[in-house]
């Protein structure tokens, strides 16, 4: 298979405070902003997302547009939340701050798995901050059933060992091969950060991941779809599926989309094959072509 | 913007028209879709006129009027997806467009599909637009949506409904558009497939079909395809999109699948901006792949 996308290393990270978090982001670019939120939560010791997850897509997407991809609080680099607020809304609340922070106008805003749903609660919630919307294989927002835990279960490695990030990934993923040392590497070096190891003590020895995070997680998933079901949205949007995801099913994608598509005409959905759970890592070209596309129409 | 220009090509023993333009890059071809004799409206290369100046803008485009439509005139013994095909490809060779992506609207895209088969050399990749004609039907219920079609058929008013019965709104059936229609079903290409062999190419979509889903099965789609369905085409559910996609990207690995909103069969007219972005991703996602 080719790959003419090369791994490019992201742009030298920079901080910013937002709303009070210390905030990691990297950046590239001119033109107008596309930002980018990863997938993952805080606290889990089995893998660990950071910024590193769109090395594929800030770089070549950088020639036409201001490309952002930042460190969600608790999460990457960016510091942990205060107190016990290991929660969603917490993670939009930031988000928002960072996107206000940097001055940005109205964004492209792009999200994937948790990211997808912190994506579009930030745009349900603050519209004026966005110009269009992208939510890539969320199982977090689809109304469907999701089956992480079903693939991802009891992995057959120690947690926190690259065996065990490997291991997700790769399942995750639909051809296994585009897990390379150099994320693996960016999963290790998130997992051994003193305040990412104090936020697994958090979420799993405290307990706040079962007595907070997702309680709190599904109640504001019935708002927000009933949000997207009557009409609340009402900037582009398009969602782009892997077909090939084991945790995602495409149907749920399907059903977000007639969601949205029922109240704004600019609407798209994506399927693209031979792909898992990150489209935009097992076909970078395809995906980035699929914003930038997007991108310009929903700016015309 | 670039201008289009009409011309009027000989190839394969037939007269055709072409529209084409733009600047020499990464050509794409386009096919319409229809049955001459048949299909309720008549379409021909005027079909793509919303859309093919966005893609002009910055690519190689040329579409035709197929057997049977325009002054195109079919075979004695009536027209068929492969010998509509076989013409695509004699088209190709004449204005020297391989390797091209080809953009087929329905019977068009079947007709694409069955040309990328024949001769995979030729084409970067395949468009299906709103493929009904290519779509599995299984056992699928009737569409009502052309039942009670007013005469005279083929009438510029009985066209106007018949594109309004396929349509989400109406929006995209300007004056202009109906001439060409109506001027398409008074050729003599239209009226020889009225008086004879009008439902040949009806006809033989069953064969081309089940070749296209046996190679799909035991060997694989030769090239890059995509499928842009519409969400209210009366003549398509997603469901059936679906279920070619399944088909193709089983062997296939670079498909797409896509929906259009707010469109009924003519995605392309309906949503030309939306249409235009669906496309332009596939073919630049390739291109940066290659």
């Amino acid at each position: 298979m080719t790959r003419a996308a090369s791994d490019t290393p992201l742009p030298d990270g920079r901080w910013i405070d937002a709303g009070g978090i210390r905030t990691r982001y990297h950046e590239a670019g001119e033109g107008e902003p596309i930002v980018f939120i990863y997938g993952g939560n805080f606290g889990t010791a089995d893998s660990a997302s950071s910024a590193y997850t769109w090395s594929l897509n800030v770089a070549p997407l950088s020639a036409r547009f201001r490309a952002i991809a930042f460190d969600k609080v608790g999460q990457g680099f960016t510091d942990n939340p205060p107190g016990d607020d290991y929660t969603m809304a917490a993670v939009v609340r930031h988000a928002a701050a960072f996107i206000a922070a940097l001055k940005l106008p109205p964004v492209h805003l792009v999200g994937h798995s948790r990211g997808g749903f912190a994506a579009m609660r930030l745009a349900l919630e603050h519209q004026h901050l966005i110009r269009s919307l992208t939510i890539v294989n969320s199982g977090t927002l689809s109304p469907r059933v999701g089956t992480n835990d079903v693939v991802l279960s009891q992995p057959p490695y120690p947690t926190g060992t690259r065996e065990c990030a490997r291991w997700v990934y790769e399942s995750y993923s639909h051809n296994r091969a585009i897990v390379t040392e150099a994320w693996i590497d960016a999963v290790m070096e998130t997992l051994a950060l003193p305040k990412y190891r104090a936020s697994v003590d958090k979420m799993e020895k405290e307990g706040l991941k079962i007595t907070r995070f997702l309680p709190e997680l599904a109640r504001d998933k019935r708002e927000t779809l009933a949000w997207l079901a009557e009409g609340r949205l009402q900037r582009p949007v398009q969602f782009v599926w892997g077909a090939n995801d084991r945790t995602a099913a495409v149907e749920g994608g399907r059903d977000l989309f007639e969601m949205a598509a029922a109240h704004e005409r600019r609407a798209l959905l994506h399927v693209v094959n031979h792909s898992g759970h990150f489209p935009f890592r097992e076909h970078p070209e395809r995906f980035n072509a699929l914003l930038a596309n997007f991108a310009a129409w929903a700016s015309a | 913007m670039s201008t289009l220009a009409e011309d009027i090509v000989e190839v394969a023993g037939a007269r055709t028209r072409v529209v084409q333009g733009g600047p020499e890059r990464e050509p794409i071809l386009f096919l319409h879709g229809g049955a001459p004799g048949a299909t309720l409206y008549c379409s021909g290369a005027h079909v793509w006129s919303p859309c093919l100046p966005l893609f002009a803008n910055t690519r190689r485009v040329a579409a035709l009027d197929l057997p049977g439509f325009g002054e195109t005139s079919a075979p004695q013994d009536g027209a068929s997806v492969d010998r509509a095909g076989r013409f695509a490809l004699a088209l190709i060779d004449a204005l020297r467009l391989a390797p091209c992506h080809v953009v087929g609207h329905d019977e068009g895209g079947l007709i694409a599909l069955w040309a990328a088969l024949e001769a995979p050399a030729k084409f970067r990749s395949v468009s299906v637009a709103a493929g009904a004609a290519a779509a599995p039907s299984g056992d699928s219920v009737a569409s009502l949506a052309l039942l009670n079609p007013p005469r005279p058929l083929w009438s510029r008013a009985a066209q106007a409904w018949a594109l309004e019965r396929l349509s989400y709104t109406p929006h995209h059936i300007a004056s202009d558009f109906l001439d060409r229609c109506a001027a398409c079903a008074d050729a003599p290409p239209h009226r020889a497939a009225i008086a004879g062999a009008g439902k040949s190419v009806l006809a033989s979509i069953p064969a081309a079909k089940a070749r296209l889903y046996a190679h799909c099965r035991a060997r694989a789609f030769p090239v890059p395809a995509q499928l842009v369905w519409a969400r209210h085409d009366p003549l398509t559910s997603v469901e059936q999109g679906i279920a070619l996609f399944k088909l193709i990207a089983e062997r296939q690995p670079a498909t797409q699948f896509h929906v259009v909103n707010r469109s009924g069969s003519f995605p392309f007219r309906e949503q030309p901006e939306a249409f235009h972005a669906v496309v332009s991703a596939f073919h630049d996602g390739l291109a940066a792949a290659r």
